[in-house]
């Protein structure tokens, strides 16, 4: 089911969709966006709009969909420039799915939210009663159509807002980072009804590997303008190609794949027949600038949890019977489906939130009281940068937790230059965080966790929505950090990459913890908890079979 | 703190109602009208903010903001503000259903005295936004605690004495509410400028 | 002042006796509330395992998918004729009518099927108000000729006025009964069917509009707040009493709003290009009944009866 991609010639027979002819787009501020696109898109066609992290994909989007007016240049919607009614259908003809849900679901109901498309398309209510139906029966979602948004999981909002413009029968739908933050087993969901979509599709992706198997014409954007248009299969074959255009992450592509060029400096995880331990943090410790020397009893884990579980105000589990110790030095990855308990026993390791059993740190147990120093020894970089950065300027923003600790003035400065160094920040002192692209706002993240100098760093989601290069650039600093690092995650290749040892919850137990490479060959995991790794492995082994072939 | 159902003699609850309206009306003239729902977004930003709570040694006080609402959105500060306390009432009862246009007269004439208060300060360096935020900022509180006394001592004489006690009870929210807007006005200098109106240098 | 003269003396520890009672009186309701409390948790921990997880948080019309006579009335009758009654209660000028329009309410919010827990969440939040009226009221209402005044020994310059806990308790009762009314006045529908009857009402369509709109972002704002506090007390912040909070907390706030204003123009594109525009249609449509118009009478009957009786009995 992967092989759909087909060979585009210019040529073609198929009627043309959408038409951009020396599209350009200026910021209010005088930023350039896009300069001098050229686009034809087909009905039909099959499109991963590709590119860096502000190469101009979201602000073509907005073009075609008409949210945008073309500055100079033009944009012809079925030959004809966007203006008036013409205007009006290509808002209602081509759908868009926004990245984030909660843009899109602005309703108080997901019936209203649903209906909001068609109501508006001119059907009577009764009409459009049908059609909600119809498209929330499509994402599964029927019996939760009178729900708050606010009362949905992730998941479930994602597919909420993909009812919402498939309700309105769209010719054409585009993406913006459709499965990003789904967990493997939702992403296989959205995929396959991504699939079903009979009408021309325009997905801006940096997940490869999700791409592959959906589209099969491939439109790579960089410094505002179409730079190659392929078809999905000679990108993928091509190493150079994905290379050139930075859609590659070293990681992800060679660690399994053979191809040790560029090979990154951490443990590897096929050596897990060694037990984990300290090896490649406590040998790095001593060069880097953040070392920490480990201290008290060595036998003791740092983390231990015994007999821990937690449960929501309302009753519902967070995490229970939790047995883990981790030691110090460990790399540890924690998969599991949405909603398996990752985050909440994150937040028991932070001290956050109070469990029921017993947690010792480093040997000492977490009592009520000293929980609320926990700050100092475990830090947390959330997946989102945007609910970790406050503070008008990246310096402060990593002097803020050294502040609180009520250090000298001059050793805030200090901390704040190593740990803007050790993320390759240096010089972004006096910039606002809120101007930094995502893979620099991570970085920021990253340390102002680290400033606090704890022995725990807990990343959760860390290389999400990240281009191939940022990408690349956070693993490699990840990876050199010398703290216990515990990783949330759904992705797999980083798990492998960065983690010795995986724990896998499901409905707040710990059901599996051993070796990250057996993670990988689990097959058990997904009649358990639906997880599957194996589509998304099934695509970059074609991949690479491709390269392979063509190499 | 808003004013509940019942304090108010029905004359002044109505007549109050009717001039909220009338400024309401206004304030929505005011605004144009794609930007009404753009309003109404902010309104709930504005609202989670206000539940906010800061402490002044063993108790604490929350946010009214009407300061910082007039700051940035100037003329359309009063629908946010009675939108945001229509909310209030109908989501926490604070503040009487009946009382809805005392209240929204209360916190929404300040923020467009703030926003006034505010125009004619700001100067164009960075220090003069932030004092300029702060007088606001501490003026519409102190606006709103008066306003507020005022509508009590005028529901009977037997109310003067708390109408007083509202006064002096909101001296350290107009402290508090001065230092918060001056910070966050100098946050968004820093971080978004163009909300608060100042010129931006063209980019290269 | 010579109201003094006659005013009703007690020793200090009278005072003392007084305020010992009321505080033990607290003291007790309290540990009756956390001991049902602590029964609840207990209780909750036997529940199914597997009951499904529930994230709702209070929003206006949490109760809405309940049925009761409320919930199948005409929601533009039962929002005239409820605001109708609650301005008529709002007017009352007795204690005895008002214990009266609670005990209204109360009948309204049982046979609305409302759960308790609401209508107290509501009732608390006036609390603060109320008693902060009911304790300064009697201590600085002006004392006239006649008043009954109490003056405890060595607390002379601190008369009180006993009068004056008729006009903060009458405020009370008032404000008891019409918070007691709300849950069937707005949590009965639907949200978007309240302002849908408001619009059929009268009232522009904006406004309705805006009122969605800010309920449904409030509790996405809400999220983000959580979520933006969690990441400052992972890094050490602790709320104090100095500059440095508030530097904290005016940052914080700042980003709020500048997320939020980022938001506003996602939110509005996302509108947009589900066809907002110059026609908003409903999707619902009401239809009043016979019945309908029965439970606005009896509402506005009410309302009535309760004035009249209030307005004659005083005279």
């Amino acid at each position: 089911m992967h092989e759909t991609a087909v060979p585009r010639h210019p040529e073609s027979q198929q009627f043309t969709l959408l038409e951009a002819r020396g599209l350009s787009y200026r910021y209010p501020n005088g930023q350039a966006a896009l300069s001098g696109v050229d686009l034809t898109i087909y009905e039909g066609d099959r499109i991963a709009l590709i590119g860096h992290n502000g190469a101009g994909k979201t602000t073509l989007v907005k073009h075609l969909n008409g949210l945008y007016a073309a500055q100079s240049g033009e944009l012809l919607f079925h030959g004809e420039p966007l203006q008036d009614e013409n205007l009006k259908r290509v808002r209602l003809d081509i759908g868009v799915l926004f990245q984030d849900p909660d843009d899109q679901l602005f309703c108080n109901t997901l019936y209203e939210d649903i209906a909001f498309g068609p109501l508006n398309q001119g059907f009577t209510p009764e009409e459009a009663d049908a059609l909600v139906h119809e498209s929330a029966r499509k994402v599964g979602m029927e019996e939760l159509l009178f729900k708050a948004p606010h009362n949905l999981s992730y998941g479930q909002k994602k597919r909420a807002a993909l009812a919402t413009v498939l309700s309105m029968h769209p010719d054409a739908l585009i993406l913006d980072e459709p499965t990003a933050n789904l967990d493997p087993r939702q992403e296989e969901v959205f995929t396959e009804l991504i699939r079903e979509f009979p009408g021309t599709l325009i997905v801006i992706s940096h997940d490869l590997t999700f791409l592959y198997g959906i589209c099969d014409r491939a439109v790579v954007m960089e410094k505002g303008g179409v730079h190659h248009d392929y078809t999905m299969k000679e990108l993928a074959s091509q190493r150079k190609y994905l290379r050139e255009h930075g859609l590659e992450s070293s990681f992800r592509f060679t660690c399994c794949g053979g191809h040790h060029h560029e090979a990154p400096t951490h443990a590897h995880p096929h050596s897990h027949g060694r037990s984990s331990s300290m090896g490649a943090a406590g040998g790095q410790s001593d060069d880097r600038p953040i070392a920490r020397q480990k201290s008290g009893d060595s036998d003791a884990p740092l983390i231990h949890l015994l007999d821990y579980s937690y449960r929501h105000p309302d009753g519902a589990w967070g995490v229970r019977d939790i047995h883990l110790h981790v030691n110090e030095g460990e790399s540890i990855a924690v998969a599991g489906e949405n909603g398996a308990g990752k985050s909440t026993l994150a937040r028991c390791i932070l001290g956050i939130t109070e469990g029921r059993g017993s947690y010792a740190f480093d040997g000492k147990l977490v009592t009520k009281k000293n929980r609320k120093a926990l700050w100092r020894q475990v830090g947390m970089v959330f997946q989102n940068p945007a609910d970790q950065l406050f503070c008008p300027s990246c310096w402060e923003e990593v002097a803020f937790g050294p502040r609180q600790m009520g250090l000298p003035k001059n050793e805030v400065e200090a901390r704040v230059e190593e740990a803007l160094q050790a993320v390759r920040l240096t010089g972004y002192e006096r910039r606002a965080p809120h101007h930094l692209s995502s893979g620099e706002r991570k970085r920021l993240a990253i340390a102002a966790a680290l400033s606090i100098r704890s022995r725990v760093l807990i990343l959760d989601e860390p290389t999400a929505n990240l281009d191939a290069g940022s990408e690349d650039l956070l693993f490699e600093i990840i990876s050199h950090l010398p703290v216990t690092k515990i990783l949330i995650s759904h992705d797999m290749a980083l798990m492998m990459a960065l983690c010795e040892r995986a724990i896998v919850l499901h409905q707040g137990r710990i059901i599996r913890d051993y070796a990250c490479a057996e993670l990988e060959r689990d097959v058990h995991l997904t009649s358990i908890n639906g997880i599957d790794y194996t589509l998304k492995n099934a695509c970059r082994d074609a991949m690479l079979s491709l390269q392979e072939g063509a190499a | 703190m808003h004013i509940s159902d019942g304090v108010l003699p029905t004359s002044v609850a109505v007549g109050t109602y009717a001039a909220a309206l009338v400024v309401a009306g206004w304030s929505a003239r005011k605004t144009k009208g794609e930007d009404l729902p753009k309003i109404a977004v902010v309104t709930s930003a504005f609202f989670v903010a206000s539940l906010i709570h800061v402490p002044i040694g063993p108790t604490s006080v929350h946010l009214l903001l009407p300061g910082l609402v007039g700051i940035l959105l100037g003329p359309s500060g009063f629908i946010s503000i009675a939108l945001g306390l229509v909310l209030q009432s109908l989501l926490f009862q604070f503040g009487g259903i009946t009382a809805l246009g005392a209240n929204s007269l209360m916190m929404g004439l300040p923020a467009l005295a703030s926003w006034g208060l505010f125009r004619l300060m700001k100067g164009d360096s960075l220090t003069r936004y932030i004092v300029s935020a702060a007088f606001a900022g501490g003026f519409g509180v102190l606006l709103a605690a008066s306003i507020l006394a005022l509508l009590l001592a005028i529901s009977g004489e037997d109310f003067i004495g708390v109408a007083k006690l509202a006064i002096y009870a909101h001296l350290p929210v107009v402290v508090i509410e001065a230092a918060i807007s001056a910070f966050s006005v100098s946050f968004l200098y820093k971080v978004k400028p163009e909300l608060l109106g100042v010129a931006l240098p063209a980019a290269s | 002042m010579e109201p003094r003269a006659e005013a009703i003396r007690y020793p200090l520890f009278a005072l003392l006796l007084w305020g010992g009672g009321a505080v033990l009186a607290v003291c007790l309701a309290a540990a009756v509330f956390r001991a049902l409390k602590a029964r609840r948790e207990r209780l909750r921990q036997f529940q199914d395992d597997a009951a499904p997880r529930d994230w709702s948080e209070p929003a206006i019309d949490a109760s809405a998918h309940l049925d009761s006579p409320f919930h199948r009335w005409d929601p533009r009758v039962k929002i005239v004729s409820l605001l109708f009654f609650i301005f008529c209660v709002a007017s009352l000028a007795r204690l005895s009518t008002g214990a009266a329009a609670i005990g209204l309410g109360l009948a309204a919010a049982r046979t609305a099927r409302i759960p308790w827990s609401r209508s107290f969440r509501r009732l608390g939040a006036m609390a603060g108000f109320l008693l902060m009226l009911l304790i300064v009221t009697p201590l600085t209402a002006p004392i006239h000729p006649g008043d009954p005044v109490v003056v405890f020994e060595h607390l002379e310059f601190l008369p009180i006025n006993l009068r004056g806990f008729f006009p903060a308790g009458l405020v009370c009762v008032k404000a008891i009964a019409i918070a007691l009314l709300m849950e069937p006045l707005v949590g009965t529908s639907p949200l978007a069917n309240t302002m849908e009857a408001l619009a059929q009402i009268g009232a522009p369509r904006k406004v309705g509009e805006m009122i969605l709109l800010a309920h449904r972002y409030v509790f996405v704002f809400r999220h983000e707040a959580q979520r933006m506090a969690t990441s400052m007390e992972v890094r050490g912040f602790r709320k104090r009493t100095d500059m440095e909070t508030l530097r904290a907390t005016g940052n914080f706030i700042g980003m709020l709003l500048v997320r939020s204003f980022d938001r506003t123009q996602r939110v509005y594109e996302a509108m947009l290009s589900r066809g907002y525009g110059e026609t908003t249609r409903s999707h619902v449509a009401f239809t009043a009944r016979k019945i309908d118009w029965v439970k606005g009478a009896f509402w506005i009957a009410a309302g009535v009866a309760l004035l009249v009786v209030d307005h004659f009995r005083g005279a």
